[in-house]
């Protein structure tokens, strides 16, 4: 009781750190977010107004030098390549900038095409809007800018834009217009997911861990309520057959798919069959479900069963050892795999080889269990749960022993034929 | 004791609050009209809200897409010489599938088509919720292949030009075709594997149509017009079928008007496993 006390005060200091520092953290992400969405809307009815207002930093404009990173602007079908590759360009932590443009030309800052010049090759404007008035004989690329083709204006080939808008006011276009902007992160991306703390991940797989914890003790104790023969039945079956269990269990898992397509096909082919279809297949769901998580709440009580009674012939004395201490108990020594997992889950290598135990001893576990209730049919037949004793245990000492009150001595087992 | 485990539960919850999510990104493409006459569009869209409609006169087509780019990058590759192009997306190279809430899945392709061109459609569709408007279009040929999807193709008004031949093969979806009178396709193929099926083939019928319905299992409802001789061969393995409306012609069921009207519907049917219904309509 006291270390329940003091296991439930640790739980309710690591929330309230949890809630502490998430607090803060969901605040700020929430005023950053109500700050993106009115800046969103701002830029939205901007772009509609005045799309070159885009560029809020001016940059002098000029000639990008060649050299450096070679950008081929000549296919522009598959724009997020393009970009990746000007990314790289531009990420270099290179001053002055150099990028090269194979058949064509680079401008950092504003650009604009008289309506009297004539350009050849492909252009890539970086950080600057592009105005086209006269003629460009190429494919063009803007980064960080809008494009505005102005009337009379010509560009021969395809046009992108990377976070920029597209503004056709009359001019002749003969590609493709793509424009691709940046994402859009909703709360809680996988980006934000992965900026995580090692504190906040283990704080999050904690309350995982424990939330399945809790929800199969209910389930457990629920079970022990209204199925305790059978929860025993089975757990006895795991506890005295494992091995068979396990072999079962694992059978079970191989036939399952095979079974239900069997049925389904079945019933399909029989014209009154097909009606039951929906039902057999429910039916079918939810006795696996049942029989997985039922099983798997037997080997927690088969466990706890165990643990408890070694202690108990340890000389420990124990309240009242019942079933529901038992799949307590039993429960505690499963989530503790986990827990370790949630623990030292976020260490590089070792928090993989951690899960990866985890969850092999939970699939052992669960398939023995998975085993031990078909096995048993669902705690109905008790023949491998270790309670119906072979005949050749059925000694004269042991029924001499063993009183077998309203059963003649004549007809006791081993004494019908008697040996000579 | 029970008061501290509501606490630790309600501080739980609180924690539980912060959602994860995805992030999506806007691409939009569009190519100028200039003087084509056909186009031959392919559409590939794996997952999400697909509408197809009418554009712009102006415009040869138009993409707005709104895609998640951990998992698809957006394709759009016109051919000039063979007046093709490709839409869509196509996957980023990583496979696997993401578990999200439905709000957080809805990719968005807006595909607007020119109705100034003979239009040969293909559509390579997945688990889409799909409204395919193409009443007002001059759709030549149509291919429309879909998996887990929900899919209502329209014809609202005819369809400008002659259609050699539409062809829709659905997997576990649940289809419906409206106004296929308007479609003015002389050859429609239909194969479904699982789901429900509407085809409806009312409209303005101004030629004959021949069409081939194969169903592996699932409901087929036919919505038949009364001003068109109906005639319909069928071969049915464990469906159930009621012949309203139609009777009986040596191997074939015949609407009793078929050799008075001008137009006429001739439907082969093959149903596996399921049922077929018949509705009329004027």
């Amino acid at each position: 009781m006291r270390g329940s006390s003091r296991l439930l005060g640790l739980l309710v200091l690591l929330t309230a750190l949890s809630r502490h520092t998430l607090a803060a953290d969901t605040g700020a992400r929430t005023s950053s977010d109500l700050v993106d969405q009115l800046r969103a809307l701002v830029s939205g009815v901007s772009d509609r107004l005045a799309p070159r207002h885009a560029v809020q930093t001016r940059i002098r404009p000029q000639a990008i030098a060649q050299g450096g990173t070679s950008v081929d602007l000549s296919n522009l079908s598959n724009p997020t390549q393009v970009e990746a590759r000007l990314r790289s360009a531009l990420d270099m932590d290179k001053s002055p900038l150099r990028i090269t443009v194979p058949g064509g030309t680079a401008r950092q800052g504003d650009f604009s095409l008289g309506s009297s010049e004539e350009l050849r090759g492909h252009l890539l404007v970086v950080d600057g809007n592009a105005d086209i008035y006269g003629t460009l004989r190429g494919n063009l690329v803007t980064m960080n800018g809008n494009v505005t083709v102005h009337p009379g204006s010509l560009v021969s080939g395809d046009i992108l834009t990377l976070g920029g808008q597209v503004t056709d006011q009359g001019g002749e276009i003969g590609g493709e217009v793509r424009t691709l902007q940046p994402a859009r992160t909703r709360a809680g991306s996988a980006e934000q997911v992965a900026v995580l703390s090692p504190f906040q991940s283990v704080l999050r797989r904690a309350a995982g861990v424990l939330g399945v914890f809790l929800t199969l003790c209910a389930l457990g104790f629920g079970l022990v309520m209204f199925g305790r023969q059978n929860l025993e039945i089975v757990s006895d079956t795991v506890a005295h057959s494992f091995g068979r269990a396990f072999v079962t269990g694992l059978l079970g898992q191989i036939l399952l798919l095979p079974t239900f397509g069997m049925l389904v096909v079945g019933l399909i082919l029989s014209v009154a069959g097909i009606l039951l279809l929906p039902f057999a297949v429910a039916v079918f769901v939810l006795l696996t479900v049942i029989g997985v998580v039922g099983g798997y709440l037997a080997v927690a009580h088969a466990m706890g069963e165990t643990y408890i009674r070694r202690r108990m012939a340890l000389g420990v004395v124990i309240g009242s050892p019942n079933s529901y201490r038992y799949l307590l108990i039993g429960l505690l020594g499963l989530a503790s795999v986990w827990a370790a997992w949630a623990l030292f889950g976020w260490v590089p290598v070792a928090g993989s080889i951690v899960w990866g135990a985890a969850f092999f001893v939970t699939w052992l576990l669960g398939t023995a269990g998975f085993g031990a209730a078909l096995l048993s049919r669902a705690g109905i037949k008790e023949n491998f749960a270790g309670r119906l004793l072979p005949p050749e245990a059925l000694t004269d000492e042991y029924l001499w022993a063993t009183p077998q009150f309203g059963v003649p001595a004549g007809r006791r087992p081993g004494a019908r034929n008697p040996r000579p | 004791m029970s008061a501290r485990l509501a606490t630790i539960l309600l501080l739980l919850a609180g924690w539980a609050t912060r959602a994860e999510a995805q992030s999506m990104r806007p691409f939009t493409t569009f190519r100028q009209m200039h003087g084509e006459i056909r186009l031959a569009a392919q559409l590939e869209f794996a997952a999400g809200l697909l509408r197809v409609t009418q554009g712009r006169p102006s415009e040869l087509y138009r993409m707005d897409l709104s895609y998640d780019d951990d998992r698809y990058v957006p394709v759009s590759d016109f051919d000039s010489r063979n007046g093709a192009v490709l839409l869509g997306l196509k996957p980023a190279g990583e496979g696997g599938v993401r578990v999200v809430s439905r709000n957080q899945l809805q990719q968005i392709a807006s595909l607007a088509l020119s109705p100034r061109v003979d239009l040969s459609l293909g559509f390579n569709l997945g688990a889409v919720d799909a409204d395919v408007e193409l009443g007002g279009l001059r759709v030549s040929q149509l291919e429309m292949r879909t998996g887990v999807s929900k899919a209502v193709v329209r014809f609202s008004r005819p369809n400008a030009t002659r259609c050699d031949h539409a062809s829709i093969s659905a997997g576990a979806a649940q289809v419906t075709v409206l106004g296929l009178g308007n479609s003015r396709c002389d050859e429609i193929s239909f194969e479904g594997g699982v789901g429900r099926v509407l085809l409806d083939f009312s409209g303005h019928w101004s030629s004959n149509a021949r069409v081939h319905i194969t169903m592996a299992m699932g409901e087929l409802t036919l919505r038949l017009p009364r001003a068109v001789g109906v005639r319909m061969t069928m071969d049915k393995f464990l469906s159930s079928f009621d012949p309203r409306g139609l009777v009986r012609q040596g191997e074939a069921y015949q609407s009793v008007n078929y050799d008075r009207t001008q137009r006429h519907l001739d439907l082969d049917l093959t149903a596996a496993v399921g049922g077929v219904n018949v509705e009329w309509t004027e």
